[in-house]
């Protein structure tokens, strides 16, 4: 089938199973920020926005982004690199395989709250659908926190 | 200074194993043997061959009968007339997608004759069990013997049991108690992947161009001489290529799929690549080991301990070749009451071979399960002494210039200033404003539990110093000559597994040379470069990449022209023996309606010598506290009938930040670390008490014990309301 969907603001018609996996047709344009893991739609490592909303992309199937406004981490980077730079700043990360279903997740809790007060209770809870190994939390928490007082 | 990595990491830059590809790159899928005994009686390739795509379906036949270990040669590449557990290699397809070459998999069609299957190391041990391997004693590299008997991966042994036996009869307190803990993956979220190039037309190991192999293995040295060695290679014929790994936490270290994907690179002529599904990762690689932990620990009526045996069996799965050590054991056992001075010791471990997943290395192999029996049965010696578990691991932490219990004295020991640290702030931490509460008519308690571990002796490595057009002032200073344009190109053999050990040997090469650290290029280059290193585990990362930086800094300050590159490799002498401690204070609200347990606070203190990078240092304390957490309360790679149940991520369950209770450090300052940089390691402590110290605090707070991980709702709900097995609850109500 004949996929058209706007991918970090660059309008895409290429030729897809609809049945695919969004991460795969994502990942098979070479766009390989977008990491995938559990496969279940559990850990978040493979989040991107459609439509502004935080997404699995393991269990979107390609077709239903037909028509929709994808962004990866690739293109938060380049729009809005205040996400990145306090995930830089505050080292959010340690392997990184996280990390950019992390920033994409924190970019959503900002679009949802526009620019009004997040608790860390909503942090927490919101990004508690993005697992992550390594760090104990306590830096992502501070990079999220960060990122939203810089807007 | 923050992480040379970071902006890479989160901007979605940084690659992996699964983000590169090849011209002509072919995918590689798995069939799994559904059972966990099993001879294999017909496998039908034919339909799978003939798919859209394929480029070839190979079984045990195709490939290398050879088997591969990391110490203990036992692990088919292919499953060969056996399955010995439900998730192993029996067939692998080939195909020019990764989907077409699961679709075809799943048109492979094997028959298998069922066997009686052993799931358990109690069943394994028993004199009729069935035997998984007919004669492991004749596997390359093998610690057993046939004396051993039956389905035994090795077996370890300290001390003396009649000094024991002859000292807890003169006790004045006896405990004797059994713990169990279960199976948990590592939890990387990068599954694990493989990518080989074997040059076409060249047979393996001929001169000419090398094997290329990318992988997820944090060892790449000595994974390439494993791969070489099942393969009949010359080492130097594969060049296992530079990339950033996504966690390891032990799980890394194997060659796991790489011998299969040279081969199938050989027999396809292709370059050839498989990444596992997080299924398989929890299903089929190399978790960790569950433990039967039996205490026996006696005391004087001062709470001084008089003898303590400790005898642990293991469920090592199906093979024993995902275990580093030669003794293909658990290092952790050993050291089990390392923290401690105790007269009588015994400590024996026994590791079974089973028919389910074969299991490996998992941040400080061993130490968790033994550390959450010893110190949980510290609390219930001190219980039965009318002691404080406090003031009972004070009167027997090791001091300073005193043989522990293994006959080790160490350069300091400073177990008691870090217990008094831990408490201080557990009791401190109390009236503060954010000090998390229990929810009301909920009971609250504290628990401790201390760990010790010691220092690598040998932690050696090797990095070269590459000047890079116009470089720094050979004096270092920066200032002299071109030097502000200058580069400095830091070359290591080892992989950057997510602990930021590249970042900390960029800034301590920064600092020793006084440049800025942006001025400093790091690079993991390939297996041709660089001597044969021992890469990243057992706590030597810092250690060794610290150390050997600093040598080679003062190599760079000695040099005698400006383009000279300098290297310096391990050092010619074993360390002093150097132990860092971890005391945890865990303060849990147990809910005596329901059980439930919610983990407040861990206050963990930490005894450190120099401390290289301080927030990759407190990374590696608050990650190992919330994998302990996790190990403590949520982990349990549930089985059934031999194969994993809980074979995704919503089923076994890694602790996410709405999971975390609030986190506290104490740093324990002035230690005397390794020299010359004067560290101490860290990577594998703060996840190693923690379950104990929870297991303690439930204990405090409802008289409860839970003796088997994890801790649930469940365990302590029953434990509470079942009168034969809560002796301490009884107590308390009587007494009321």
């Amino acid at each position: 089938m004949k996929l058209s969907f706007t991918l970090n603001g660059t309008p895409f018609h290429v030729d897809a199973d609809p049945g695919a996996p969004l991460v795969d047709v994502i990942r098979g344009l070479g766009l390989t920020g977008t990491k995938e893991a559990c496969g279940v739609g559990v850990c978040g490592v493979c989040t991107v926005l459609v439509n502004d909303l935080p997404v699995s992309s393991c269990l979107l199937l390609a077709g239903c982004a037909d028509g929709a406004e994808v962004r990866t981490v690739e293109g938060l980077a380049r729009e809005d690199p205040d996400v990145v730079r306090a995930f830089t700043e505050q080292e959010g990360m340690q392997c990184g395989i996280c990390t950019p279903g992390q920033v994409v997740a924190a970019a959503a809790l900002a679009r949802e709250h526009r620019g009004a007060a997040v608790t860390d209770e909503q942090l927490r809870a919101h990004q508690s659908g993005n697992l992550c190994r390594c760090t104990g939390y306590q830096t992502i928490a501070a990079a999220v926190r960060t990122y939203l007082a810089s807007r | 200074m923050s992480r040379n990595d970071g902006w890479a990491k989160a901007s979605g830059a940084t690659r992996y194993v699964a983000d590169v590809t090849l011209p002509g790159l072919l995918h590689v899928a798995l069939v799994r043997s559904p059972l966990p005994h099993a001879r294999i009686l017909r496998i039908d390739t034919g339909q799978a061959a003939a798919a859209a795509g394929v480029a070839g379906v190979f079984t045990a036949g195709d490939v290398n009968p050879a088997t591969y270990g990391r110490s203990v040669r036992d692990v088919p590449i292919l499953a060969r007339g056996v399955v010995r557990f439900a998730g192993e290699r029996v067939a692998a397809v080939v195909a020019e997608s990764r989907q077409a070459a699961e679709a075809a998999a799943m048109l492979v069609d094997a028959d298998y004759g069922e066997l009686p299957a052993v799931v358990s190391a109690c069943e394994a041990l028993a004199p009729d069990a069935p035997a998984v391997h007919d004669a492991p004693w004749e596997y390359p590299g093998a610690a057993v013997r046939p004396a051993d008997g039956r389905n035994v991966q090795s077996r370890v042994s300290h001390g003396s049991l009649a000094d024991v036996e002859e000292a807890l009869r003169r006790s004045e307190h006896v405990v004797e108690r059994v713990y169990t803990t279960r199976s948990g993956h590592q939890g990387y979220l990068e599954p694990q992947a493989c990518i080989a190039a074997v040059p076409p037309g060249t047979a393996p190991g001929a001169a000419g161009d090398p094997i290329r192999v990318w992988a997820t293995n944090k060892s790449p040295y000595r994974m390439r001489a494993q791969v070489a060695e099942c393969l009949g290679l010359d080492p130097a014929a594969i060049e296992v290529q530079p990339i950033a790994l996504g966690g390891d936490f032990g799980g890394k270290g194997s060659p796991m799929d790489v011998p299969l994907c040279v081969e199938l690179s050989r027999l396809t002529g292709r370059p050839v690549k498989l990444v596992l599904r997080y299924d398989e990762e929890l299903t089929a690689t190399n978790p960790r080991h569950p433990a039967r932990v039996r205490v026996r620990a006696g005391c004087d009526g001062d709470g001084r301990l008089t003898a303590m045996a400790v005898s642990a069996l293991f469920d090592g799965g199906a093979y024993g070749g995902f275990k580093p050590a030669v003794t293909v054991n658990l290092h952790g056992v050993e050291a089990c009451l390392a923290a401690y001075s105790v007269p009588a010791v015994a400590i024996e471990s026994v590791v079974a071979y089973t028919n389910t997943v074969p299991r490996g290395h998992m941040r400080s192999p061993g130490a968790p399960q033994m550390a959450f029996a010893v110190e949980s049965a510290l609390d219930e010696l001190a219980i039965a002494a009318a002691l404080d578990p406090v003031q009972l691991r004070h009167r027997n932490l090791v001091r300073t210039g005193e043989p522990n219990s293994g006959g080790h004295v160490w350069v300091e020991a400073r177990g008691t200033e870090t217990l008094d640290a831990a408490v201080a702030a557990a009791e401190n931490g109390l009236d503060t404003p954010d000090a998390p509460a229990a929810p009301p008519g909920w009971h609250q308690g504290t628990g401790v539990a201390v760990y010790a571990r010691e220092a690598p002796g040998r932690w050696g490595t090797s990095v070269r110093l590459v000047p890079v057009a116009g470089g720094p002032a050979a004096d270092g200073t920066g200032a002299g000559g071109t030097a502000a344009s200058g580069r400095i190109r830091l070359e290591l053999p080892m992989p950057e597994t997510g602990t930021g050990s590249h970042t900390v040997a960029r800034n301590r090469l920064a600092a020793e040379l006084g440049i800025e650290p942006e001025r400093i290029d790091v690079v993991q280059v390939s297996t041709g470069e660089l001597p044969p290193d021992a890469g990243v585990g057992g706590s030597r990362v810092t250690l060794g990449l610290a150390n050997t930086v600093t040598r080679a800094a003062q190599a760079w300050r000695e040099r005698t022209g400006d383009d000279q590159i300098v290297e310096a490799g391990p050092p010619d002498q074993q360390a002093a023996p150097i132990v860092s401690y971890c005391a945890q204070a865990a303060r849990v609200a147990v809910d005596p309606g329901t059980g439930q347990v919610k983990v407040l606070e861990i206050v963990s203190a930490v005894d450190v010598g120099e401390v290289v990078n301080p927030l990759a240092h407190q990374m590696q304390i608050d990650g190992g506290t919330v994998m302990g957490y996790g190990f403590a309360c949520l982990e349990d790679l549930a089985e059934e009938d031999g194969q994993v149940r809980a074979a995704s991520l919503g089923e076994f369950k890694i602790a996410s930040m709405g999971d975390v209770p609030r986190l506290r450090t104490v740093l324990v300052r002035g230690g005397k670390g390794v020299t010359p940089a004067g560290v101490k390691p860290i990577g594998e402590l703060a996840n190693v008490p923690t379950a104990a110290a929870i297991a303690n605090a439930v204990a405090a707070a409802v008289g409860c014990r839970i003796r088997d991980l994890p801790i649930t709702a469940e365990k302590v709900f029953w434990s509470l309301h079942e009168p034969d097995s809560r002796p301490v609850a009884a107590e308390r109500s009587e007494a009321r």
